[in-house]
C-alpha cells in the first residue's frame, strides 16, 4: 500500500531525521486518549463478565454484545468522520483533511471487521446461523465493502493530491449510499417472513450501563488509534515531500 | 454556459466513433449474450419462481455490460490525450460528464433493449403486459449504474489499476440500485406492477437523482490536474 520507500538499514544513502519538522502539539492529547482507553477497556471487560447479569435466553453468548455494539458505533462514527473530512478536503484542499479521512477510514474498517466477526459468533448459538440478511447486517457488510474499496483505491493512486481528491469523492458517495442500502435491505427482507432478529425490549440497567461504558471506552480507543494513524500520515507526507525535493 | 449543447456534441462524437469502429456495441453486446447463455446453464432457470432467477441473471449481465462499456469508453479518451483535450476545451466540466454519461447510457441501454427479447425467448418467460416495466427498470437501473460508473471511470483510468479497479469501486455502491432493479424486473417478468413495486421504482428514481447531483458537483474534482 505504501508508496514511501523504507530507509536503508545503514542509513548511509538517505540520511534523514526520523522525526519530521512538523511540530507535535497533538502528542500530549494522544497520550491522554491512549491512557483513557487503557484504563476503560479493562473496566469494560470486568463489567461485561462480572457486573452485567447473564441473559436468561441467550446465556453467556450475549456478553459479546459489549464488544459488538460499541464496535458498530465506532465503525459508523469513523465513516461519518470520513464523509465530513472528505467534504472539507474538497472545499479547502488542505492535506490534513485527507489525512484525517484516510486515518478514520482505516480505523473504521478495523472496527467494522470486529462487528462482522463478533456478530456471527453471537448469531450461531442464538439464531442457529452465522449469518442472516437482516437490514443491519447487510448494511454493515456493505459499509465494510465500500470502505475496503476506498482503501484499495488509495493504494492504487501514487500521486498524493490526486489520491486525496479521488478518495474524497468515494468517501462522499460511499457514505450517502449507506441509508439507501439500509432502506433497500429493509424492503428486500420484509418480503420474507423469516425476520428473526430479537427486538430490544427493555434492557436491565446493568446491561445498559455496561454497554454505555463500552461505547465510551471504544470512543477513547478510536480517538487514540486515529491520532496514531494521523501521525503516520503526517510522517508519510513529510517523507513524500522530501522525495519531491530530492 | 449551457451544458446541454457541448454534452450532445461529445455524445455525437462518441456515436460517430462507434459507427466507424463498432467497438463497444460489438464487444459489449456479445459479452452480454455470453453471460446470459452461460448463466442459463449455471442457474435453474425453469420451473416455479423462475421470474426471480431470471431477473437476477438479467441484472448480473447488465451490470457486467455497463462496467465493460464504461471502462472502454473512458479508456478511449485516455488514448492520445483526448481527455486532456476535452478538459482544456471551453466546455464546462459538467458538460464533459454529461456527454460521457449520455454515451454510456445510450450504448448500454441500446444493448439491453436488443438483448431483452432474446433473453425472454431463451428463458421462456411470458412478461405480457409487464414489458414496459422491464424497459423502464432497464433504463432507470442503467442510469444509476452509469451515473456512479462514469464518475468512477474518470477516476479509475487515472490510477495504476486502470479500468481494472472500476468494478471494485462501482459494485459496492450500486447494490441498492441493483436490488431495486431486480425487484422491478421480477415484477415485469411476472406480468406487471405487483404489490410493493412502486416503492422500488421510487427508490431507483431517488438513487439516480441523488447521485446525478453528487456526480455533477464532484466531477471537476476528479478531472483537475
Amino acid at each position: 500500500m505504501s508508496d514511501v520507500k523504507a530507509p536503508t538499514l545503514d542509513g548511509s544513502t538517505r540520511p534523514r531525521p526520523v522525526e519530521p519538522a512538523v511540530a507535535e502539539p497533538a502528542e500530549r492529547t494522544r497520550r491522554l486518549w491512549g491512557l483513557l482507553a487503557l484504563v476503560t477497556i479493562p473496566v469494560l471487560l470486568a463489567m461485561a463478565f462480572w457486573y452485567a447479569p447473564e441473559d436468561a435466553n441467550q446465556g453467556a453468548a450475549q456478553r459479546i454484545f459489549y464488544i459488538h455494539v460499541p464496535s458498530a458505533w465506532i465503525g459508523f462514527l469513523a465513516f461519518a468522520v470520513v464523509f465530513v473530512a472528505s467534504i472539507a478536503f474538497l472545499a479547502t484542499g488542505a492535506r490534513r483533511w485527507d489525512d484525517l479521512a484516510a486515518s478514520s477510514a482505516e480505523v473504521g474498517v478495523v472496527f467494522t471487521s470486529a462487528v462482522l466477526i463478533t456478530g456471527p459468533l453471537w448469531g450461531r448459538p442464538v439464531w442457529g446461523v452465522y449469518w442472516t440478511w437482516d437490514p443491519r447486517l447487510t448494511s454493515f457488510l456493505m459499509l465494510w465493502l465500500i470502505y475496503l474499496s476506498y482503501l484499495v483505491l488509495r493504494g492504487y493512486v501514487p500521486e498524493p493530491i490526486r489520491r486525496a481528491r479521488f478518495s474524497a469523492v468515494l468517501g462522499i458517495v460511499g457514505f450517502l449510499d449507506v441509508p439507501i442500502v439500509y432502506l433497500s435491505a429493509r424492503w428486500w427482507r420484509s418480503e420474507h417472513p423469516t425476520q428473526f432478529v430479537v427486538e430490544g425490549g427493555r434492557l436491565p440497567d446493568q446491561m445498559l450501563v455496561t454497554m454505555l461504558v463500552g461505547v465510551v471506552a471504544f470512543t477513547f480507543l478510536y480517538l487514540y488509534l486515529l491520532s496514531v494513524r494521523r501521525r503516520v500520515a503526517r510522517l508519510r507526507a513529510a517523507a513524500e515531500l522530501e522525495e519531491v525535493v530530492r | 454556459m449551457s451544458w446541454l449543447a457541448p454534452a450532445l456534441w461529445l455524445a455525437r462524437k462518441d456515436l460517430r466513433l462507434e459507427m466507424k469502429t463498432r467497438d463497444v456495441v460489438a464487444s459489449v453486446g456479445l459479452f452480454v449474450l455470453l453471460v446470459v447463455v452461460t448463466a442459463s446453464f449455471a442457474f435453474p432457470t425453469g420451473g416455479a419462481g423462475r421470474e426471480g432467477v431470471a431477473a437476477g441473471v438479467l441484472w448480473m449481465s447488465f451490470l457486467f455490460a455497463a462496467l465493460l462499456g464504461m471502462g472502454r469508453s473512458m479508456a478511449i479518451e485516455k488514448e492520445d490525450a483526448c481527455l486532456e483535450g476535452l478538459l482544456v476545451s471551453p466546455a464546462p466540466r459538467e458538460a464533459v460528464f454529461l456527454g460521457k454519461l449520455l454515451t454510456n447510457l445510450g450504448f448500454t441501454f441500446a444493448v439491453e433493449v436488443v438483448i431483452l427479447p432474446v433473453f425472454i425467448a431463451l428463458l421462456q418467460l411470458r412478461p405480457g403486459g409487464g414489458l414496459w416495466l422491464l424497459v423502464l427498470s432497464a433504463f432507470l437501473g442503467t442510469l444509476g449504474l452509469v451515473t456512479v460508473g462514469t464518475l468512477f471511470a474518470a477516476m479509475a483510468v487515472n490510477t495504476r489499476g486502470r479500468e481494472a479497479i472500476l468494478p471494485l469501486l462501482v459494485m459496492p455502491v450500486s447494490v441498492p440500485i441493483m436490488v431495486a432493479a431486480v425487484k422491478v424486473s421480477q415484477a415485469g417478468f411476472a406480468g406487471g406492477m405487483g404489490e410493493g413495486t412502486l416503492p422500488w421504482l421510487l427508490l431507483m428514481v431517488g438513487y439516480d437523482a441523488l447521485f446525478l447531483l453528487v456526480a455533477l458537483a464532484t466531477f471537476h474534482h476528479v478531472t483537475e490536474e
